[in-house]
């Protein structure tokens, strides 16, 4: 663990960085539902934001927001606005594939698609560039490390991912996230369905991405906000009650509703 | 009451339960074996190699049914060409697209309608449809109505094919910016595949037993055709044209085409099975 060590060390090292995505007034309607609630809140660029609070909280619904992927389902609707290096991905002239090419998602349940494990983080790739094999060897094999996935995979590149374990199918998913290079990467709730020991694995890979890409992780688990994050947004009930450094929400929380969430009182 | 009496009594009526449900069971398998049974013993009887090299006879002569088969062959492959692309665009449509609108939803319940619809009444649509005004009866009809049994059938498989694949899946490949027709294309009918397939051979086995359809529309033909705009022979109008016959040969062919279409449709519904089932297993 002294890689995560390092990072972190590092890291708190840094001063604090600039606000990569700035949410202002956002209100979130399922048909007559009001799931997000006037929230505002900033996203600093290279640090990892948990967002936490119980089911149906809208913690996920933001994180949906984010890539606008709420937006394949009918009576979904987002108002207010989400800035991302200042330009308003709500704003419908703002490109959806364009969006999501800078904001990539890793699900709950991990999903490779019905390839190879090659093919799994090529795909991607070959939407936006035209690559020769040796090159796209490279972008893959550079995506699985970045994953922490290339020492076990690297044998069978061309076997069906869904022979890969869970835990390295969800590490598979991240890297095919990561492959497109985006600035920001949402994962929600991506250990939920892992064992501890892959959970564990993820969890120090998150710690190394930090380096590279702003992350936002939904959890249910506030062992790993706690962990993994630096900075802490804690919803209820569709509205943000409180958010800030991550140490301070677990320590000494503002409001008592955080702290009864914090120390399961209730949720 | 004692726990001891209630347990007691709990035992017996799962027994006559299960007694009941078994007995109902070995009812069904009963008439199954028995009718698989007479087809392929007086099948076998009548089955030699000139049932693939001569043609229908008229009554006491040798034949065989070459073109009775070749012709189902031929209108069962064509219907099968016709109707999937149709039934996997539409199912896609159904799946994709109009999931939860209300025009899905009202394609939906049409075309069940139109899979529970009887065949004979297809037989009689595509003949005011085709044959009236074509100004007879042709192979080509008989084409056009195997379709129509096939299409509702691809439509179904393929929606509810695409319904499984996990939602997560889509948004996953949507979430790389790749848009909505590719991730369709490239990633869904992939995940979806094996159960399509098995969906359209099932429908090829649906047909290529039909009857009532193709004697209003491809009607028959004693000699060979392969010419879509004449009558055309097919194996299931010969079975029940000479199965109704009073000559003993023509009970002898009629016999051996129902045992040919038999073990056509088993092997194909075995195939699709293994089909589904190779590919189901590694994905669990």
């Amino acid at each position: 663990m002294t890689d995560l060590r390092t990072t972190v060390a590092a890291r708190d090292a840094t001063p604090a960085t600039t606000t990569k995505m700035a949410v202002r007034r956002l209100n979130f309607h399922y048909g007559d539902f009001h799931a997000i609630k006037d929230v505002s809140l900033d996203i600093p660029e290279k640090r990892v934001t948990a967002m936490i609070g119980p089911s149906g909280c809208g913690k996920s619904t933001l994180l949906r927001v984010f890539n606008r992927i709420y937006s394949i389902y009918p009576g979904m609707k987002a108002a207010g606005e989400v800035l991302l290096d200042g330009e308003n991905i709500l704003d419908a002239r703002y490109s959806v594939n364009r969006l999501r090419a800078k904001v990539g998602m890793v699900f709950q349940k991990p999903v490779p698609f019905p390839m190879s494990i090659h093919d799994n983080i090529a795909y991607g790739i070959k939407h936006y560039e035209r690559l020769n094999k040796a090159d796209m060897a490279d972008r893959v094999e550079q995506a699985l490390r970045q994953a922490a996935l290339w020492d076990e995979v690297k044998d069978k590149l061309k076997q069906n991912a869904n022979g890969l374990s869970g835990g390295q199918q969800q590490r598979l998913c991240i890297a095919r996230a990561i492959a497109l290079k985006p600035d920001v990467l949402l994962l929600d709730e991506p250990t939920s369905a892992l064992d501890p020991i892959a959970t564990g694995r993820i969890e120090q890979l998150i710690a190394e991405l930090r380096n590279d890409f702003t992350i936002v992780i939904v959890t249910h688990n506030m062992q790993q906000a706690a962990r993994c994050s630096d900075f802490t947004a804690f919803m209820y009930l569709g509205e943000l009650v409180e958010h800030g450094v991550t140490e301070q929400i677990f320590t000494q929380p503002k409001v008592q509703r955080t702290e009864d969430y914090i120390t399961g009182r209730f949720g | 009451m004692s726990a001891d009496l209630l347990f007691l009594k709990r035992r017996i009526i799962n027994a006559v339960a299960l007694l009941l449900s078994a007995a109902a069971a070995l009812l069904g398998l009963f008439f199954l074996a028995w009718i698989l049974w007479t087809t392929l013993s007086k099948g076998i009887a009548a089955f030699n190699v000139a049932l693939f090299t001569q043609m229908t006879p008229p009554p006491g002569e040798a034949g065989g049914l070459a073109n009775a088969l070749f012709g189902s062959v031929m209108m069962c492959l064509l219907a099968v060409l016709i109707g999937t692309p149709i039934g996997i665009a539409a199912g896609t449509f159904v799946a994709e697209y109009a999931n939860r609108h209300w025009v899905g939803a009202t394609i939906r319940f049409v075309n069940d309608i139109l899979l529970s619809a009887p065949s004979i009444v297809l037989g009689l649509f595509v003949y005011t449809l085709v044959v009236r005004p074509m100004g007879g009866f042709s192979g080509f009809a008989g084409v056009i109505a195997l379709a129509f049994i096939v299409l509702p059938v691809v439509v179904r498989t393929t929606d509810d094919m695409l319904k499984l694949v996990p939602a997560q899946m889509r948004e996953a490949a949507l979430s790389l910016g790749i848009p909505q027709w590719k991730v369709t294309l490239q990633i869904l009918y992939r995940a979806a595949a094996p159960g399509i397939v098995t969906g359209v051979l099932l429908a090829l086995a649906r047909i290529s037993g039909e009857t009532a359809p193709l004697l209003f529309t491809a009607l028959n033909n004693q000699y060979w055709s392969a010419d879509l705009s004449e009558p055309i022979a097919s194996a299931p109008v010969v079975i029940f044209q000479y199965a109704m016959s009073p000559f003993e040969d023509w009970h002898a062919l009629a016999w051996a085409g129902a045992f040919l279409i038999t073990v056509f449709v088993l092997v194909l519904s075995l195939f699709a099975r293994l089909v589904l089932l190779r590919k189901r297993v590694p994905n669990d």
